[in-house]
């Protein structure tokens, strides 16, 4: 493989990943949010 | 044995001196100097101008690296190419993270994948200049703005490089308020970077914060094994000042052991800059490529920055782009600073602080996907 084709596949799987793995995080966080929001964990420390 | 044998051994260290070494130990005591009276990370370039003293004593046996045999070299043997040191430094870092901010906001993330665009546009340029893949790898790696990741990818693939990248990271890390203003100026308005974000500082709940580092740790780890060294001790630490029942632990990883690896490693990558590693033109290629890559992360950050505004109808302001990066919390001083000097009603720190973090993972995951490719073309370390 040449050295610009090494530098490209490179380029287009490093921020393809990256960018993809932290949306994934975006939605992960969200997810979280929804099931322990914080007004929940209030209540609960008022029983 | 004569007096003049005797002379002759009492002054040996003078005479053995070379021109070399002397301009080295000069430029240790130059990074001594930015330390104190500039205050350019002083917890790293202190340990780092010691050791490039220390390192290039002739007759001392105190340098580091290949063929040496001294007391600094088992250290670095042990710590620095085991990738022992890294890893723990980043214990230490997770312990110190409150991922608070991005949790409270988790649309700033996106901003940490685009401070990475820089990496792979030095990596480009690094192949285009002629150096071999490791090497343009381990330099491109300097825009992670993250002295440790570079440090773990060059010990692996290109170690001869080493003391260079190291310092040109952790140089620019602390150079970053000088690096970014100017960048984020030309690329934005003044009304843009006035632009007044809504404030609420909304609360997460002790669950989210406890089981963010374990889910988006084994996500991230299962994404990209490659990084698991540097993003588990990342998330350990994490959980560690998270869980809220082993204090004790996360202060010694926040605390103690941060600051004695960070000792150990700064003396370490000190004395491994002897001339015939460190003096050539190849240095000083490193050192531009790797400005060329922090710079070119924050005009990618700021870029994205000004499509969010736009997508947004004005919502986000663009300088958030530029805390993509991993330089915590560095960029978001800057992000804050500038954004207050053209607008002083406008608070962007808890906003950026979100980003910053997004890029300390970020940049882990640009890492951990770039050993990944070398591994899997069967690429050797040099």
């Amino acid at each position: 493989m040449k050295d610009w084709a090494f530098g490209l596949t490179m380029t287009i799987a490093g921020m393809g990943v990256t960018f993809i793995t932290l949306y994934i995080l975006t939605l992960v966080i969200k997810l979280l949010d929804r099931f322990f929001p914080y007004k929940e964990e209030k209540k609960e420390e008022g029983k | 044995m004569s007096w003049i044998d005797i002379l002759s051994a009492l002054v040996s260290g003078f005479t053995s001196l070379t021109w070399q070494s002397a301009f080295l130990i000069l430029l240790g005591c130059v990074l001594l100097y930015l330390a104190i009276a500039k205050g350019f990370e002083p917890l790293l370039l202190i340990p780092i101008g010691f050791g490039v003293i220390l390192g290039n004593l002739p007759l001392a046996q105190l340098a580091s690296g290949e063929g040496q045999t001294g007391v600094l070299n088992i250290i670095y043997q042990a710590g620095i190419m085991t990738e022992i040191f890294p890893c723990l430094i980043f214990v230490g870092l997770g312990a110190m993270i409150d991922f608070g901010p991005m949790l409270a906001n988790p649309a700033v993330l996106i901003f940490g994948a685009a401070g990475q665009f820089g990496i792979f546009l030095t990596l480009l340029l690094a192949l285009a200049l002629g150096f071999a893949r490791q090497e343009a790898c381990s330099i491109a790696i300097i825009g992670a703005c993250d002295g440790p990741t570079a440090i773990y990818v060059t010990s692996k693939y290109a170690r001869d490089l080493l003391p260079a990248v190291s310092i040109a990271a952790y140089s620019y890390m602390s150079l970053v308020p000088i690096i970014q203003p100017p960048i984020m100026r030309l690329l934005t308005t003044k009304k843009e970077r006035g632009i007044v974000m809504a404030y609420e500082e909304k609360k997460v709940s002790k669950r989210v914060k406890i089981l963010f580092p374990i889910v988006a740790g084994l996500i991230t780890m299962l994404i990209a094994p490659m990084g698991a060294p540097l993003m588990g001790m990342l998330m350990l630490g994490n959980f560690l000042k998270e869980s809220g029942v082993v204090g004790r632990l996360a202060d010694v990883s926040s605390g103690a052991l941060v600051n004695v690896v960070t000792l150990l490693l700064g003396l370490c990558i000190g004395s491994s800059m002897l001339a015939g590693n460190f003096l050539k033109w190849q240095t000083i290629l490193v050192f531009l490529l790797g400005l060329a890559a922090i710079s070119l992360d924050t005009v990618t950050g700021v870029l994205l920055g000004k499509l969010m505004r736009v997508l947004t109808k004005g919502k986000i302001n663009p300088l958030l782009g530029a805390a993509g990066t991993s330089a915590f919390p560095m960029s978001a001083r800057v992000v804050q600073r500038e954004g207050q000097k053209a607008n002083p009603r406008s608070f962007l720190l808890w906003h950026a602080i979100g980003a910053n973090t997004g890029g300390q993972i970020g940049s882990v995951m640009a890492a951990a996907v770039m050993l990944a490719i070398l591994a899997g073309m069967h690429i050797p370390p040099l």
